[in-house]
């Protein structure tokens, strides 16, 4: 009886060894060329230790990155910190992270994702051929807004709305990526100093940082409601005034004003209301829109997906910006009235980033237009002078707009936010956002304030979002968000940010006087 | 007295002597890109035992398996021209004013090994004398845990080395064999029982409790001081080679299915209970989510077996070192298939798994020709311990299940175990002797 168990016994272990061997052929013969053909090959990496690699210039063809041969070894220099979340590095250790890891093939000129053919290039003794890349970012308006967010952890993004070329993108803290792109065995000991800094100095924070948006989420709001016609610029509610004073009572909770000064409760239209900032006012507005629309709209704008930064198989990557709790990384539907009230006026479990904020900006600037972002505006062959090559191999233009709200929608919008600056009542919130506070004459600024309350005893973040030119008839050449962590009102530190980061581009794109 | 020849072991053992001096000289060749043939004593020295042992089981008349001791010199010989051709240094001994390399190292244990299987085979012929203490190899086996558990030390998160002075020992090898002893010896005494008398709940059939008891208790204080002692590869392979006894021993299929639910219902548990334990399952599930944190050893591991296809690279041709570091972490233990498979290919690692499939099924072979019921199942846990290792550690290398830190059987360097697996193989071959002369001294047969 034995014997009969043992026999099948031998049987199961046949199987047991078929499987097994099997799991052998799938990794040896099915996945090889798979594998050898992931950009993380650690053979691929190897032999790009070698490898010069291309240069990155800003768009007045300064350098920001360059890489020289030390000793056999590719070693990679970054110029300016304020660079570092958007040129990422180009670590022999670590990988790469940014346009580094974007634009890997190009820059070390490994074009050929087949390894065969790359193999014949071999054989036919061709070096590979870095190329250059140029960015559209100018390096004076990006160590500008650096400078302004100063030793504060927070981003600036600013867009052209008008293709959607990135003109600054800061995450602050930042730190030096020349340390771990050089020798890899001397990379280990800076980078364990900034993964233990609990400043974060590694989080890209205008496009992976998620926060509470504040008030900012009432343009959003507004934007939506105009477009869909549940509200015209001329609504009131009237049971505001008095809610203002008691509270608004949805569901059995009380929503409440934030601290409006020396403003005194009135009926409000839509221009005040974004002026002043009430939330009982975009509480209303956003339950007469409802979640259904709410949410429809906000994933119109970009919110409930990973956004990108470029073409898509060369794209810096976004995190999503959500209005709900995410469930399966999208958004999920509103679970009630309080919910929706809430992040209509935003707060309730909103999360949002400066790059899509920037976005939302860019789309009223650009009257209801949503333009696709990107970074890298050319390829060039490479150059060893330190100067950009005079030949272009290709020009990364803008991918293209969305129309996300109807132009009048959009001018609406726009004609709020600048009251929201230039108002009466706007200008005690947020009036240092005003550009001719900073030199520009003769041009108006829109835009709007944010204090994200976190709860608890921590210090609200400070936002602010807007676009210059704003006044009728000009066209905006800059769009921008600003987020300041733990920065408090959003009219303290946020919107002077603002202002004289879209100042300084007005004065050096020659717009502004 | 006649002098029986072993002619099949001899025929099959000539390729080697042949096949591991030249794998030595190909891959020093490749290596330093001369003609010197590199350590050609170490690969004399390793064939030469062989021929030794060879000769010494003519000599003491044994006539047990003949493959055995072919299929492990060709699975050791592999193993050899791999661990010399890694960095020396990544493992090694010294005291006494000698100091050896890691391939020195694992000849050493070779030597070691294969004086205790030649006396083990020859000596416990008479092996049925085992059974007699099954209560002593119980204590025993307890005694090697609550040493560990006391005096272990650890390394890589799992506290399972005893240092004695020069060497450190893994008391979970010897503990290995001490329950396979015990379990033999309790299941061939209370099999009967154990397949006769059962509860029936609907179509499952429960084992009798009372007989199944004292193994139980045995088996659970071994798997939970294993599971503390954060060794889940011994774990996995304990329980495995518990329940392929168990089946062999009774033929219930439902006992195995039991046994299987209770893993993994323990397994579910130990993931939520313990960091280590989840961590590695998630590594398990996408180590390309953290290539160069977490899943950097499997990750390079699945690069190497890529980079191997299906006819290698060539011996000394892999991609050990990246830089100044190894391409794997822990190549010579963990990942020892990974490498041999990446120099030589889908081929190699066929190879080493049909090596592994000879000791398998030959030691079925000699459980079914085992006169009683305590040889079968000894054989059938000898032979299940060794077949269940090499897949499991084989298995972990191809991501096909979590990775654990076991060895390969006489492929991977470390010296408890070389040992450990030619205790094993002795007790095989005594089992198997006993199996053929039992028969051939038969009067039907003569």
């Amino acid at each position: 009886m034995i014997a009969t168990n043992i026999r099948r016994l031998g049987l199961y272990l046949m199987v047991a060894f078929a499987v097994v061997s099997a799991s052998s052929v799938w990794w040896q013969v099915v996945e090889a060329q798979q594998l050898a053909t992931r950009p993380d090959n650690p053979e691929v990496l190897f032999a790009r230790r070698t490898l010069p690699r291309g240069t990155i210039f800003d768009a007045g063809g300064q350098v920001l990155a360059s890489s020289a041969l030390v000793n056999g070894l590719s070693v990679r220099t970054y110029v300016d910190p304020a660079f570092t979340h958007v040129i990422g590095y180009a670590s022999h250790r670590f990988g790469t992270t940014g346009i580094e890891r974007a634009f890997e093939d190009l820059l070390v000129g490994q074009t050929d994702p087949n390894p065969l053919r790359e193999l014949v290039r071999d054989v036919l003794d061709r070096q590979p051929q870095p190329r250059d890349l140029t960015l559209t970012i100018d390096r004076r308006l990006q160590d500008f807004a650096a400078a302004q967010l100063g030793s504060s952890a927070g981003a600036v993004v600013a867009l052209d709305p008008n293709t959607g070329a990135v003109l600054a993108l800061v995450s602050a803290p930042t730190f030096d990526a020349t340390p771990i792109s050089g020798d890899p065995d001397q990379a280990q000991g800076p980078m364990d100093a900034l993964r233990a800094d609990p400043a974060e100095p590694l989080l890209p924070r205008a496009r992976q940082g998620q926060y509470v948006p504040g008030s900012i989420m009432k343009v959003l709001t507004a934007a939506a409601a105009l477009d869909a016609g549940v509200i015209t610029p001329e609504t009131t509610f009237e049971d505001q005034p008095q809610q203002e004073v008691d509270g608004f009572v949805v569901d059995g909770f009380a929503i409440r004003e934030h601290d409006l000064g020396t403003v005194q409760p009135a009926l409000w239209d839509r221009s005040e209301a974004l002026q002043v900032s009430s939330n009982i006012y975009f509480a209303h507005v956003g339950l007469e829109l409802g979640g259904e629309a709410f949410v429809q709209y906000a994933r119109r704008f970009g919110f409930c997906q990973a956004l990108e930064v470029g073409p898509a198989d060369r794209a810096l990557g976004a995190i999503a910006s959500y209005l709900t709790a995410p469930e399966e990384g999208d958004c999920s539907a509103f679970d009630g009235e309080v919910g929706l009230a809430s992040t209509a006026f935003g707060q309730g479990e909103a999360v949002v980033t400066p790059l899509q904020m920037a976005l939302l900006a860019s789309a009223i600037a650009g009257g209801g237009v949503m333009p696709a972002p990107y970074v890298v505006s050319e390829v060039r062959a490479h150059s060893e002078d330190g100067q950009p090559s005079g030949t272009v191999l290709d020009t990364l233009g803008s991918p293209g707009g969305t129309r996300v709200i109807s132009t009048e929608a959009a001018a609406a919008t726009r004609a709020a936010m600048i009251d929201a600056v230039n108002g009466e009542l706007g200008r005690l919130f947020a009036g240092q956002a005003d550009i001719t506070l900073y030199g520009i004459s003769g041009q108006r600024s829109a835009g709007k304030t944010g204090t994200a309350q976190l709860g608890g005893e921590q210090a609200p973040h400070s936002w602010f979002i807007g676009f210059a030119p704003g006044e009728e008839g000009a066209t905006p050449q800059i769009a921008i968000a600003v987020l300041v962590e733990g920065g408090g009102s959003g009219a303290e530190l946020a919107a002077p940010i603002g202002g004289r980061v879209m100042a300084e581009w007005l004065r050096l794109d020659g717009s502004g006087s | 007295m006649r002098i029986t020849w072993r002619s099949a072991e001899l025929r099959l053992l000539v390729p080697i002597l042949f096949a591991v001096p030249l794998g030595f000289a190909i891959t020093n060749i490749a290596l330093t890109d001369t003609l010197d043939p590199g350590s050609m004593h170490l690969a004399l020295g390793y064939v030469g035992l062989f021929v030794v042992a060879h000769l010494a089981l003519v000599l003491f008349g044994h006539r047990g398996d003949q493959l055995i001791l072919p299929a492990v010199g060709a699975m050791g010989g592999i193993g050899l021209i791999m661990l010399n051709r890694l960095p020396q240094d990544l493992a090694g001994t010294s005291g006494f004013g000698v100091q050896l390399g890691m391939a020195e190292t694992q000849l050493l244990w070779f030597g070691v090994g294969m004086v205790l299987m030649v006396a083990v085979a020859v000596g416990l012929r008479d092996y049925g004398v085992l059974r007699h203490y099954k209560y002593s190899w119980a204590a025993i086996g307890i005694l090697l845990l609550a040493a560990t558990l006391l005096l272990g030390y650890e390394v890589n998160g799992a506290r399972l080395w005893i240092d004695l002075g020069p060497v450190s020992v893994q008391p979970g090898e010897p503990l290995k064999i001490v329950l396979v002893i015990f379990i033999a010896a309790y299941l061939a005494e209370t099999r009967t029982l154990l397949t006769s008398a059962t509860m029936r709940i609907g179509p499952v059939h429960f084992p009798p409790l009372p007989y199944f008891l004292p193994m139980l208790v045995l088996f659970g204080a071994v798997m939970l001081i294993v599971v503390r002692l954060n060794d889940l590869g011994t774990a996995l392979l304990f329980f495995g080679t518990f329940l392929t006894m168990l089946f062999v021993a009774t033929g219930r299929r439902s006992y195995v299915l039991i046994g299987l639910i209770l893993f993994v219902a323990g397994a579910f548990v130990a993931y939520r209970l313990f960091g280590h334990v989840q961590s590695r399952v998630d590594i398990w599930v996408d180590p390309f989510a953290d290539p160069l944190g977490r899943g950097f050893q499997p990750v390079r591991a699945l690069y190497a077996l890529g980079r191997g296809g299906l006819f290698g690279e060539g011996l000394g041709q892999g991609l050990v070192m990246l830089g100044s570091g190894l391409t794997i972490p822990y190549v010579h233990t963990d990942f020892i298939f990974t490498a041999i498979a990446e120099e030589l290919g889908l081929l190699g690692a066929f190879a080493l798994l049909g090596f592994a499939a000879v000791l398998v099924f030959r030691g079925l072979r000699i459980a079914t020709l085992a006169h009683e019921d305590f040889g079968a199942l000894l054989a059938v846990g000898l032979m299940t311990s060794l077949g269940l290792q090499a897949l499991i550690i084989i298995g972990g290398n191809t991501k096909l299940i979590p990775l654990t830190g076991i060895t390969l059987p006489f492929v991977s360097y470390g010296g408890s175990s070389i040992v450990a697996s030619f205790l094993m193989i002795g007790l095989l071959l005594a089992i198997s002797h006993r199996g053929v002369t039992g028969e051939q001294e038969a009067p039907n047969r003569s």
